[in-house]
């Protein structure tokens, strides 16, 4: 006997633009620990990763961000972490982390409950911005469109219920893009190809939280080309997040 | 063989265009989804009326949707005479009452008397449960003799309920539909409920069953259970004449 459920046309991701490691306090799931984190990716078929660290998110900004970088390497893709309840703090890490040659910062919005009009978003955006970072954000696109105008940005949170907000927004800006982790209508990826190019499409799975199979199993099945499945796989990523120099 | 237990057909009002029965059918393909029981986007948003004939009619036109008779609690003399007069088709195989979309919670005495009356024509009822409602459709199987229901999203995020109501009686069931993938959320239902309890949902063609799909398959359920979850124990609920 065999299961019902099968998957052998998973398609390969070269790099995953929201992963997590360190935990959350308020929830029970994940500790987050780096190594299982590794695990969960390699049994998932994601070669590489973009993963910024819950602990500078939620306790201790410079001590998280360092425990970051020494993940570094061929299967990590260090991304750093800023707490928007201290913009002073933030842009100082903004710098810093330039400075260390990270490539992208990620906001926390919801975590950090912080919402899309405080003056703190907005300054840290264009900080990251002028810095050369990519920005990743969590929360509400249909609020945090307005303080990332102008910005090279991944929203991490686009649920397919919010999509035709982030098309009309992302119109009227070329750097917004959108994980495809909640777009898991059966056409919300067809929708953005259609409106906006696939380049604004990038797989997210939140590992260790969420399932890391649905996004990808969404790709597989779907009616995007198996050229634009690799390119929202990682293409657009490395793109966005590893430029040839 | 898979049996969607929670499918709808017909449009939304989001930036999607999944209206069509075609749409439907392929979204099935995509996904080896043999039969799903479908209600009638309309009659859950809006006119349940007219949208309980209209499931009717698009099931004249495909033997691999079945439906389900939508109930507006607040309405339950529509309720009564859709039931009289649809039944009969011998293609609504449940009720499908939704909470939130008619004010209606669980625990509200049209609810309540909603449960009573599909309890009476002896059919499975899936009622929207999230959060910690599960409990509550729980109670109303207590409280209602012969009432069977499915705990639509077993909670959503309230899936810890879900298991402690399922748990607490023996007529109720769960599926996982939910568009946020909880890592682990099915996995921990299937090995804390009674295995005859689980049934495959996904929201179609609202949510791509790649959701609900990739939650089952995530779960590394051994086979025979995994065929409980795809088709057995909807056969069963919904006493369909299917085999594997």
């Amino acid at each position: 006997m065999t299961s019902p459920f099968t998957a052998g046309d998973l398609p390969a991701v070269t790099l995953d633009v929201d992963v997590l490691v360190g935990r959350y306090a308020d929830r029970p799931g994940p500790t987050g620990d780096p190594r299982r984190v590794a695990e969960v990716l390699a049994a998932n078929g994601i070669g590489r990763a973009a993963v910024a660290n819950l602990r500078a998110a939620l306790f201790d900004v410079p001590t998280g961000n360092d425990e970051t970088a020494a993940l570094a390497g061929p299967r990590v893709l260090p991304v750093g972490g800023v707490d928007l309840r201290d913009p002073l703090g933030a842009e100082r890490e903004v710098d810093r982390l330039a400075e260390r040659g990270f490539r992208a910062v990620r906001l926390f919005p919801d975590e950090q409950r912080v919402e899309a009009d405080f003056p703190s978003v907005r300054h840290v955006a264009r900080r990251a911005a002028a810095a050369g970072l990519v920005v990743l954000t969590g929360g509400d696109v249909r609020r945090f469109w307005r303080p990332l105008r102008g910005t090279t940005v991944v929203f991490l949170d686009t649920h397919f219920y919010h999509l035709g907000d982030f098309v009309v927004a992302a119109r009227d800006e070329p750097g917004f893009h959108t994980s495809t982790r909640l777009l898991n209508s059966p056409d919300a990826l067809e929708t953005v190809a259609e409106h906006l190019g696939v380049d604004r499409l990038l797989y997210g799975s939140r590992t260790p939280w969420y399932e890391a199979v649905v996004p990808r199993l969404r790709l597989a099945r779907g009616n995007l080309t198996p050229t634009d499945v690799a390119a929202v796989a990682g293409g657009n990523a490395r793109r966005l997040l590893e430029p040839i120099a | 063989m898979i049996i969607d237990v929670h499918a709808h057909w017909g449009p939304w009002f989001f930036s999607m265009e999944v209206g069509a029965l075609a749409t439907n059918l392929a979204v099935m393909d995509r996904y080896g989804i043999d039969l799903a029981i479908t209600s009638a986007t309309e009659a859950v948003v809006y006119d349940v009326t007219a949208g309980n004939r209209a499931m009717a009619r698009t099931l004249e036109h495909s033997d691999r949707l079945l439906g389900y008779l939508t109930v507006n609690p607040r309405r339950l003399d529509d309720a009564e005479r859709d039931l009289r007069e649809l039944l009969p088709t011998g293609r609504f195989v449940g009720v499908k009452i939704h909470t939130d979309y008619t004010d209606s919670p669980v625990r509200s005495p049209q609810t309540r008397a909603a449960l009573e009356l599909v309890a009476a024509h002896d059919l499975p009822a899936l009622v929207h449960t999230w959060d910690a409602t599960p409990l509550e459709l729980a109670q109303a199987c207590v409280d209602i003799p012969g009432l069977r229901a499915v705990a639509g999203h077993m909670g959503a995020n309230g899936w810890r309920h879900a298991v402690e109501a399922a748990n607490a009686v023996d007529r109720l069931w769960l599926e996982p539909c939910f568009s946020h993938t909880e890592a682990g959320r099915f996995a921990a239902v299937a090995a804390a409920v009674d295995p005859g309890r689980l049934l495959f949902g996904t929201d179609a063609t609202l949510i791509d069953p790649a959701a609900a799909y990739g939650a089952v398959l995530a779960a590394d359920l051994p086979p025979a259970l995994a065929e409980r979850v795809a088709w057995r124990n909807a056969a069963e609920l919904f006493r369909l004449d299917v085999t594997g």
